[in-house]
């Protein structure tokens, strides 16, 4: 794996400059429930597609952002700041 | 004092010398110090002439102030737009955007910052290596996978990103002349990576006094209102 | 050295000589020469032993494509003798053979035949009795393989560059089509980079196409082969340099390779691709034999037998597997050679090399038209397979082209391009096309090129295409039943093994490669993988189009270890006071990523020293976060399971960071400095993930702070003891009595003249400050404490004794004593959860759930009466004998004398002075529960 990610902030670098932090898993609002709290911990959508989530520009501006990437390609559609 | 003045390497008692993480190693290679503005600075090597390969040259002493607050303020202390990817030389520093609300201002500590920008001095915080010469692309061709083709990036860009497999951001200050900035606690490991390089490209270390000031051909940024 | 007359395009420099050895005997070369054309024209004609059945093999593809020729060159395995440079003095050995290469006792793996040694015969002969498959493994081992490491070799300095190189458009290969491909995308203003495997140039005579290249502005790494695509990151491997290429745009011109035949014998030395001669005869001047049959589907092999009849190669036969015999064959057969239309080889025969040829009509049986030759030389060409493995890793795909009996491109992804005649351009006007037409349109696709390239894009496009060669589709085997079959020479599969892994049940392609290990030797496929594929098709009755082919994965070349592992320097961090950890001579350990002292020889004295006069520890690797802003306090309190918005300015308090899970991830203190701004220290390896925790949440609530990290930037030292505060005293300007500087307090001050944050804390269970001050100054703020500190007994101490001391105190490890399945309430910390918090904190709503969940197990003290000291991991038992629990911690205690330790137990057993049972690598040792700190569990000394 070494495709290319456009950092919002500092341009396209190797993804390796960056750290994953996994599909954008939105933390329940309030009081959730404990079948909704343990989705939310341990439970992920895991798509076969276009999915939405963060990463850290670990060795530049230490920034997360939100990344659009097919994850059967490698293909990232766009990034943008949260 | 104030809350965060003890986070700058600004000595409080006379006799006190603030060190580079890289002193032991250019004391090793044979450089001469002299006590700069209560820093101790590798001003020269007596063997040093490496103006047909590369040089580096420590240059850990330069101040460096994080600017934090809006886009907009920060805009205003640097009183002039500063974009991302570009450093701006103003009163001898590099200006430089980070993100939306943050900003590295390298080279000195402008005397005057309006109080709607949050000042952190991380002088010790970022170590730094300032790369030149001829092979200097080639040097860092060896440990850093930034683009540096002059196309793509033009004197005074500015590219934080992985340097020698570290967090790092770099500064083309002159067509054959970089400022690479790094963690202080990393910069015996760097100056390993870039003394590899370097010399194995036939270069060495120079003193701040041998780093050529015609190198440094920086266009002078106009004062706008942007 | 026996030589052909100079030819036209040889690469050898006669007038230099040079001599290796091989096997221990001189061989002489010439400058310019491989290893393999050296050995061959000194008449060597078994250069190894093959990997399973030990055959005799020898040069077969002159062009490192194939692994008959791979030997060690210096101790150092996987050359290939054929395109290995010889160099005076190096020392090539063979592979695979014991005691020598003409007499090798494993040969009778071959004479047994493959009855005994079908695929996957190891794991079903050897698989009783089970204890002894260490011994069976150690045999087998021995016996297969085609190389040794040389584990008395001398450590050698192998220096490899990593050369990063950005680039407009990648070429890879430099035969016609892609020095084309590359002049025209550089003419049109592209930055381009070319790589070539060297041979191609050279051989096609393409000096004046690469010195246009050249001109033009294209760098050409040559001898530069291309291992792999990885997402359009192309490593190109050159001698001691490894290029890593990042190109916006690629051109694959990476031509065909030729075919071996699968029959009978089609291993033994002396059978060759057509190929392979040639470039003996032509590039290195060594005649490949004297009298030789071929054996062809185009003609290819005609021009082989032209040519090489011309150098002198008796011809005694072609057999031209196509139906009509071609113009070509008709003008051979003027000049009175042999041409057989309909015909094939059947089978190669011969003790060491090859003595005989059988050719034969092409039908089930070859009875009644066989003919045979007596000769030195079998050369074949079956076929020219399209090389697409690197075009496949970008995202080709190639469909089975009936015609010329091979998978062919169909398909290439944006930004990927292919020339020549990987894409089905044969001969050297139509490859000079395609390649100019790709190298155009990569440019234009960048944005280069102007009006007059786009024109010249629609001539090339609508340029006539040539039809080609006509070519005749291999057999998947002849003469099956006279002998083995080879369709891979790397793992020695025949035609017979693959048949035999279908009737077992592997009857895919993808399960057949595992099963009998076709296409995953060095060769990578380049000469197996289209006749394990004709094999299955015709074992199945089905299309080779359904059977498919595997994708090569890289290294598409073999590339030594040494190559990949990249510059010995490995990222380290370093407090800025390590010089004078290093000058005091301490052990010095890997801590997470940074570079630490552990002890300066005497961990228990040091730990004494703290205990009953002072220490000074260099603790500059902890985390330190700066949270500042109107928010700041809010922030932490959503992030800490307590509170810290009610911390007073100048006071610290310890906090525990829980995951939504309720699971333990870190720890540490917190100071606040005024009311906008904390000062918070991490563990030393959690330090980089705390900060992206923290600035991952920021990202998601937006709310008024801003982080900055310190923790390169701020060197801290602990000063710990009964006599600390006299040296604090001596050193700062701050009042450090006992009533003016509390225990948890946090004060701005100089210390040894440097302004510094002082943190009354207590790890270590004394009297302690933990100074912090910008790392510039780390050397000057040691030298002083330790010089205030000289009278008063101080003593550096390191990580080890740090960890004696803080168990004393029953202070956790996060990571040590803790791991990812650990709550505050399970380590013995409820008091840290305040779940009476109006707001939201994270790990709330887990913890919530576990504050009424009593927890199995707990983690407590331990001690125990002798001398013993458990291994950290020794296991505690529960009544019946299991295992229940286990140490984490464990130190001798020099202050109390006695065996100290932390674990986890059932919680039944969490109470003090109940006893457990630890079994420690056959050692059963009775321990006590203590609940409470062992180092005054009351806290007067700390808080003194």
């Amino acid at each position: 794996m070494s495709f290319l990610l456009s950092c919002p902030n500092c341009g396209v670098r190797e993804v390796t400059d960056f750290g994953y932090g996994g599909e954008i898993n939105p933390r329940p609002k309030a009081d959730p429930s404990f079948r909704e709290l343990n989705n939310y911990n341990y439970f992920r959508a895991n798509v076969a597609g276009v999915q939405r989530e963060w990463w850290f520009h670990r060795s530049g501006c230490r920034a997360w952002f939100v990344a659009e990437r097919d994850t059967t390609t490698n293909d990232v559609i766009k990034t943008e700041l949260p | 004092m104030s809350t965060l003045e003890f986070l700058a390497p600004v000595a409080a008692g006379e006799d006190v010398v603030a060190r580079s993480p890289m002193e032991a190693l250019a004391r090793d290679a044979g450089a001469r110090f002299e006590v700069r503005d209560g820093f101790n600075v590798a001003i020269s090597y007596p063997a040093a002439s490496y103006g047909e390969t590369v040089s580096w040259c420590d240059t850990s002493h330069l101040p460096k102030l994080q600017l934090q607050g809006s886009s907009k303020a920060i805009d205003g202390a640097a009183g002039i737009k500063l974009q991302a990817g570009t450093a701006l030389r103003r009163d001898g520093a590099w200006w430089c955007r980070l993100t939306n609300e943050r900003a590295l201002v390298i080279g000195a500590r402008p005397s005057e910052l309006p109080d709607d920008v949050d000042v952190i001095d991380v002088t010790s915080v970022f170590a730094s290596l300032t790369v030149s010469g001829p092979l200097a692309r080639e040097c860092f061709a060896r440990f850093c996978a930034l683009d540096l083709r002059p196309a793509v990036t033009p004197v005074q860009a500015l590219r934080p990103g992985s340097i020698g497999r570290q967090p790092g951001t770099l500064i083309r200050e002159a067509d054959e002349r970089y400022l690479i900035l790094f963690g202080w606690a990393v910069a015996e490991y760097m100056w390993s990576v870039v003394a590899d390089a370097a010399g194995h490209l036939g270069g060495g270390p120079i003193g701040v006094d041998q780093l050529s000031e015609r190198n440094m051909s920086h266009q002078s940024t106009p004062n706008t209102d942007a | 050295m026996s030589r052909l007359e100079p030819q036209p395009g040889e690469r050898i420099d006669r007038s230099k000589r040079i001599s290796f050895t091989f096997d221990g005997k001189r061989v002489e070369a010439f400058e310019g020469d491989t290893i393999g054309s050296a050995l061959y024209a000194a008449g060597r004609r078994t250069f190894g032993r093959s990997f399973k059945y030990h055959r005799r093999r020898g040069l077969m593809c002159v062009a490192g494509q194939c692994p008959n020729c791979i030997c060690s060159v210096d101790g150092a395995p996987g050359a290939r003798a054929c395109i290995e440079p010889a160099r005076d003095g190096i020392v090539v050995q063979h592979v695979n053979a014991e005691p020598s290469l003409e007499h090798d006792v494993m040969e009778v793996t071959d004479r047994v035949g493959t009855k005994f040694t079908p695929p996957g015969f190891y794991y079903k002969t050897f698989i009783r009795p089970r204890r002894l498959w260490p011994l069976y493994e150690k045999v087998l081992r021995n016996a297969a393989g085609l190389g040794k490491l040389r584990h008395e070799q001398p450590e050698r300095e192998w220096r490899t560059e990593y050369r990063r190189r950005h680039a407009d458009v990648l070429v890879v290969g430099g035969g016609t089509a892609g020095l084309h491909a590359a002049t025209a995308a550089a003419k049109a203003g592209a930055d381009v980079v070319l790589a070539d495997e060297g041979l191609a140039a050279k051989l096609a005579d393409l000096g004046e196409l690469a010195t246009a290249a050249r001109d033009a502005g294209v760098e050409i790494i040559e001898g530069g082969s291309a291992l792999g695509n990885f997402d359009g990151l192309v490593p190109v491997w050159q001698g001691d340099t490894m290029h890593q290429v990042r190109a916006a745009r690629h051109v694959f011109a990476t031509g065909t390779i030729e075919q071996p035949l699968v029959f009978a014998g089609n291993d033994l030395p002396g059978v060759m691709l057509t190929g392979g001669a040639l470039r003996l005869a032509q590039t290195y001047a060594v005649a490949p034999g004297k009298r030789a049959v071929v054996a062809t589907t185009s003609d290819r092999g005609l021009e082989a037998a032209r040519a090489l009849r011309e150098l002198g190669v008796q011809i005694v036969a072609v057999a031209d597997l196509r139906p009509e015999i071609s113009e070509l064959g008709r003008a051979l057969r003027q000049d009175g050679i042999a041409v057989f239309p309909n015909y094939t080889v059947v089978e190669a025969r011969g003790r060491k090399i090859v003595e005989r040829a059988v050719i034969g009509a092409m039908n089930p049986t070859f009875a009644g038209t066989e003919h045979t030759f007596g000769v030195d030389l079998v050369l074949m060409s079956g076929g020219a397979m399209p090389a697409t493995s690197l075009l496949l890793q970008a995202g080709a795909r190639t469909e089975y082209d009936e015609r010329h009996g091979h998978f062919a491109l169909a398909q290439l992804p944006d930004g990927v391009f292919a020339a020549g005649e990987v894409a089905g351009a044969v001969g050297e006007e139509a490859a000079a096309r395609s390649g100019e037409l790709a190298g155009l349109r990569a440019a234009l696709e960048l944005g280069y090129g102007d009006a007059d390239s786009r024109g010249r894009v629609q001539v090339l496009e609508t340029a006539p295409t040539e039809d080609g060669d006509q070519v005749a589709v291999a057999p998947a085997v002849a003469g099956a039943g006279r002998g083995k079959c080879f369709a891979c020479f790397c793992e020695d599969v025949t035609s017979k093994d693959i048949g035999l892994s279908i009737d077992e049940g592997y009857d895919s392609i993808e399960l057949s490669k595992r099963y009998t290990t076709v296409t995953m030797g060095p060769c990578q496929g380049r000469m197996c993988q289209l006749p394990s594929v004709r094999l299955m098709a015709q074992h199945n009755g089905s299309s080779l189009g359904d059977v498919g082919v595997t994708t090569a994965r890289p290294p598409w070349v073999s590339v030594p270890m040494g190559i990949l592992g990249g510059r010995p320097v490995e990222p380290a961090k370093r407090s800025s006071i390590h010089p004078r950890h290093r000058a005091l001579g301490a052990s010095v350990k890997w801590a997470g990523d940074w570079r630490r002292a552990y002890d300066y020889g005497d961990p228990a004295a040091e730990a004494l020293a703290v205990n009953k006069a002072a220490g000074l520890i260099d603790v500059s690797t902890l985390g330190k976060l700066l949270v500042r802003g109107s928010e700041a306090g809010a922030f932490l309190d959503r992030l800490y399971p307590n509170r810290f918005s009610n911390l007073n300015p100048g006071r610290t308090r310890y906090g525990v960071i829980s995951s939504d899970a309720g699971r333990i991830v870190d720890d540490g203190t917190i100071c606040r400095l005024d009311d906008d701004t904390y000062y918070v220290t991490t563990t030393s390896s959690g330090a980089g993930a705390v900060e992206e925790w923290f600035s991952w949440w920021l990202a998601d609530w937006q709310m008024d702070v801003r982080l900055t990290d310190l923790t390169q930037g701020m060197s801290a030292v602990n000063l710990a003891g009964p006599n600390a505060r006299q040296i604090m005293s001596a050193v700062s300007d701050l009042d450090c009595s006992a009533e003016a500087f509390k225990y948890m307090d946090g004060k701005l001050g100089t210390v040894a003249g440097v302004n510094a944050l002082v943190l009354r804390i207590g790890f270590v269970g004394e009297i302690g400050y933990e100074i912090h001050f910008p790392a510039a100054f780390g050397e000057h703020v040691w030298d002083a404490l330790m010089a205030a500190g000289a009278e008063h007994g101080i003593k550096p101490f390191g990580l080890e004794p740090q960890r004696i001391l803080r168990l004393q105190k029953m202070h956790i490890l996060v990571g040590q004593d803790t791991d990812s399945e650990s709550t505050p309430f399970a380590a013995a910390m409820p008091w840290i959860v305040k779940l009476d918090k109006e707001q939201d904190f994270i790990g709330k709503w887990a913890l919530a759930h576990y504050a009424e969940l009593p927890p199995s197990t707990a983690l407590v003290g331990f001690t125990l009466p002798n001398g013993d000291v458990p291994t950290e991991g020794a296991v505690v038992l529960g009544d019946d004998g299991s295992a229940a629990g286990q140490v984490t911690s464990s130190r001798h205690s020099p202050v109390l004398d006695r065996t100290i330790g932390m674990a986890w137990v059932p919680a039944a057993l969490a109470h003090d002075g109940a006893k457990i049972t630890i079994s420690d690598e056959g050692r059963r040792l009775a321990a006590e529960i203590q609940t409470r700190p062992f180092y005054d569990p009351d806290g007067e000394v700390l808080r003194s």
